[in-house]
């Protein structure tokens, strides 16, 4: 399925959000997703099914003042 | 000597000195520069994570351990609406419920967009963060952010990462002198005499990253701005003289030996 992720097209084999995160090896780190605009909380990733075209944010933390 | 302890949000602060995270030359430097400054307060930015690197690049995994208050900050946002949404993503990771609202809308000089942090700075509150608007150095707007719920008003000194010290200490002045919230004077200090220069104004704190991390040794630069904050403050409490046009001698007139 085709997904916006971080603002790039990415043809993935996905049904939830968690099967994203782990697409990209991101499990244990810590991250906040949002799709579609709405924040994704790390208990409802196996729930929230993807769907073709989601914009997905997959953010974290970095050095900053 | 009483304990000079301070608070933000109900939450109490021993140390002075707000410190960034970003430039630093490595993640172990910054570890040791952290330590020597004595920072309670951390601040952060929130980006994409690259999905083209596997390398874990979150700053989280090298602060790790140990116990520090998280003020992660809205950079990148240009209008009070982005923040916003920066925001949310920063308090859905669970580590804080600050935040530094940083809006900027030129991007040569940084400066921060007042009509729109203000804006910002209203909507956060009222969503429950313990909001921290990074801003200009005008009195009116900072006692505006305070009447909006601002838990800590932070007046920039000069543009973000300048350097060039405090463009309008009265400014400064008139600021702390009107505030009912502590005061952080954040972004554009240079040197320790800058920082002490702040204190002296009587800010509660301030805000660095740039003039510790890109000094030639930023461990020993974080422990000389620790020193910096100690001594300004210390000067602030203990009241400095005032200034005189003329001189006036040490130890009086009255029985001089030659006449």
């Amino acid at each position: 399925m085709q997904l916006i992720i971080n603002g790039e097209a990415k043809e993935l084999d996905a049904t939830t959000i968690q099967d994203v995160v782990v697409h990209f090896g991101l499990e244990g780190r810590p991250l906040v997703v949002e799709a579609d605009g709405e924040i994704v909380a790390k208990e409802q990733w196996p729930d929230i099914e993807v769907r073709p075209l989601m914009k997905i944010e997959l953010v974290h933390f970095v050095g900053g003042g | 000597m009483k304990k000079d302890v301070w608070h933000i949000g109900g939450h109490e602060l021993t140390s002075r000195f707000f410190i960034g995270t970003g430039l630093f030359p490595s993640p172990y430097v910054q570890k040791e520069a952290i330590r020597e400054s004595g920072a309670e307060v951390l601040t952060f930015a929130i980006r994409r994570i690259n999905l083209a690197s596997t390398e874990d690049d979150s700053i989280l995994q090298h602060v790790e351990g140990e116990s520090f208050q998280y003020l992660p900050n809205t950079s990148g946002a240009s209008t009070a609406e982005e923040a916003v949404r920066i925001a949310r993503l920063a308090r859905a990771s669970g580590l804080s419920d600050w935040i530094k609202v940083e809006i900027s809308a030129n991007e040569r000089t940084l400066l921060p967009d007042p009509l729109e942090t203000l804006k910002a700075t209203e909507i956060l509150v009222k969503e429950g963060f313990t909001v921290l608007p990074y801003t200009s150095d005008d009195p009116i707007l900072c006692k505006r952010l305070e009447e909006a719920g601002a838990a800590a008003v932070m007046p920039g000194a000069a543009p973000i990462g300048t350097g060039l010290g405090i463009l309008n200490p009265y400014n400064i002045s008139l600021i702390v002198e009107e505030a009912k919230v502590p005061i952080i004077v954040d972004a554009g200090l240079g040197s320790v005499s800058d920082v002490a220069q702040a204190m002296e104004l009587g800010v509660s704190g301030v805000l660095m990253n740039t003039p510790v991390a890109k000094a030639k040794d930023p461990v020993g630069m974080a422990r000389a701005m620790r020193l910096a904050i100690e001594a300004g403050r210390l000067s602030y409490l203990s009241g400095r003289i005032s200034k005189k046009r003329y001189a006036s001698a040490s130890s009086g007139h009255e029985q001089f030996i030659v006449k």
